[in-house]
């Protein structure tokens, strides 16, 4: 470690550098981090709100909440956890001029069932008939306010927003509650829901309905597993970079000290001495450089407005930055077989 | 016992055509409390001589014995030892850490030498003898040559070793230096009891070596 220090103080200006490329890095991880969780979250934040753990959809759905529809002659019997959800996406407008139209998915319950209690409301009130809806505090940030008359695209019923709800967001859409009656006011009286979403664990296949454990549900949601999946390739790739940013320099800054080095194999410090050397400083940039990063990325939390989907996972990160260091080390494997490689011999020439 | 002796030693570089004989049956020993010289000109196998007496490579034939102790039969682990506890070093690529102040390459030598290591009053008078005790904050790129070179030679020394070897130790020196740097051979030799081997063309070192070996294609003699 102490040759490490140094070196690194020593060479200020290119271990600077090097320091101000990983936090860059390091910064576009975090952000694109942040980001793929915001958005994983809009997509399932209702979802994780009700503390589901199975979903049974009609059998030809494909998994799909928004293909499903159960009839009321399919319905099984309701047990303890279950609730019946109908779901719809809809466009809603406010009577007055405040609000502009947006679009969102129309979640019905029954108030009676399980579901419609775990409705977080942070103003007003759940909804107590079918005349009252429950709107996500997204569409609070867009304008709508508690009282406002509002309707759906294509219909002439008036509803009343009595309440706004905190995390209501589902497949990036803000949720709309409102009663079972309401979404089949909509789709029409023959369908009993969309799903029954229960907090139960079981399995079920009848000729019409199948259910699901949540995480396949989730997994299916549109776009979601692809959205992930490429957000977490983005990050994988990046780590890559920063290890080979730091491959490459560091391999640079070691073949320059060479013959220095040679001198000291000579005057018999071991390779294994100056091998530590190099990975010490590949511990200590990477880990500044993530450190940095690490700041700057939740300082920008601060900055940016609460409508971004933007989650910042503290846990998450710290491994991120954990993968980076000792990616970094790994990286210092290459100017650690140049140091391993100098003879004591190599000092005379 | 003599510090380093060799027996015999034959080095030879290359196979076929290419073939080079560098040393030719070479005896030599360097016994404590003595300056030994070895002079000769460019090309005639000084460094090879010097390589092969501190253990940095092996002979192609014949036998040397490092304080008693055969490097060809030891491993890399172990020659690193013995390099470290028993021989310093001047070399005359005298490449210094650029990253360390001249303070620091002797804080590293006490990083991976706990023990034996000059004392800091040691250390201190060597400094003042060598002129550059008020260059301990500098770093290599802030020296002259000749500050560097003298710079290496501390830091040869400061691991207290039984045996010295030193290549072109006053190439860069003018001749004042000489006699500070020949005095100081001596002086570790006389004084410290240490066997010091320096491979020079440098004349103005004669008057102060025991021992001088004159070596030429290869093939070593002794003058005195």
């Amino acid at each position: 470690m102490f040759l490490a220090i140094r070196e690194i103080r020593h060479s200020k200006l290119h271990s600077g550098l090097i320091v101000a490329i990983i936090a860059l890095v390091g910064y576009l991880i975090f952000m694109l981090l942040g980001l793929m969780l915001g958005l994983a979250k809009e997509n399932t934040a209702a979802i994780e709100q009700w503390h589901t753990q199975t979903v049974v959809l009609s059998k030809g759905a494909n998994l799909s909440l928004s293909q499903s529809l159960i009839k009321q002659a399919d319905l099984p019997t309701l047990k303890k956890g279950d609730s019946l959800v109908g779901q719809s996406p809809v466009v809603i407008s406010a009577t007055g001029k405040h609000a502009h139209k947006q679009s969102a998915q129309l979640i019905g319950l029954k108030q009676s069932q399980p579901l419609a209690k775990t409705v977080v409301i942070t103003s007003g009130h759940r909804s107590r008939n079918a005349n009252q809806l429950v709107l996500s505090t997204n569409l609070q940030a867009k304008g709508y306010r508690l009282s406002d008359k509002v309707r759906f695209a294509g219909s002439t019923k008036t509803y009343t927003v009595v309440g706004f709800a905190s995390g209501a967001m589902l497949n990036m859409t803000p949720v709309i509650y409102g009663d079972l009656s309401a979404w089949q006011g909509l789709k029409g009286n023959q369908f009993a829901a969309s799903a029954i979403f229960s907090t139960r664990k079981f399995s079920l296949t009848t000729a019409s309905l199948k259910a699901y454990p949540v995480n396949r549900f989730v997994a299916k949601l549109p776009g979601y597993a692809a959205q992930n999946k490429t957000f977490a390739m983005m990050i994988a790739f990046l780590m890559v970079i920063a290890m080979v940013i730091i491959a490459v320099f560091l391999t640079i800054l070691t073949m320059q000290k060479l013959p220095a080095y040679a001198v000291l194999r000579a005057q018999g410090i071991t390779a294994a001495t100056l091998s530590r050397a190099a990975v010490a400083q590949a511990f200590l940039l990477m880990g500044i450089g993530s450190l940095l990063s690490l700041g700057v990325t939740f300082l920008t939390t601060l900055a940016l407005p609460t409508t971004m989907p933007f989650l910042f996972s503290w846990p998450l990160a710290l491994a991120i930055s954990a993968g980076l260091i000792v990616l970094g080390m790994v990286s210092a494997l290459v100017p650690v077989r140049l140091i391993r490689r100098l003879q004591p011999l190599d000092a005379m020439s | 016992m003599e510090a380093i002796e060799l027996h015999r030693v034959g080095k030879v570089y290359g196979k076929g055509v290419s073939k080079v004989t560098a040393l030719h049956d070479v005896s030599f020993s360097a016994p404590a409390g003595q300056l030994s010289l070895v002079v000769g000109p460019s090309g005639s196998g000084k460094s090879t001589f010097l390589t092969i007496a501190g253990g940095l490579q092996t002979p192609t034939s014949g036998q040397v014995l490092i304080d008693g102790h055969d490097p060809a039969t030891m491993t890399a682990k172990q020659r690193d030892h013995l390099r470290l506890t028993t021989l310093g070093f001047v070399l005359q690529s005298y490449n210094l850490h650029p990253s360390l102040t001249v303070a620091d390459q002797f804080t590293l030598v006490d990083r991976v030498k706990k023990e034996g290591n000059l004392s800091k009053q040691e250390l201190a008078t060597l400094l003042a003898e060598l002129g550059i005790a008020d260059l301990i904050d500098k770093y290599p790129g802030q020296l002259s040559g000749g500050q560097r070179q003298r710079v290496a030679i501390a830091r040869a020394l400061y691991p207290n070793p039984t045996i010295v070897l030193a290549d072109e130790p006053t190439a860069a020196l003018d001749r004042p230096r000489v006699a500070v740097v020949g005095q100081l051979m001596q002086d570790l030799a006389k004084k410290y009891g240490k066997a010091v081997v320096v491979v020079t063309h440098d004349q103005r070192l004669t008057p102060f070596a025991d021992r001088i070996a004159r070596i030429e294609d290869g093939r070593l003699t002794m003058e005195k």
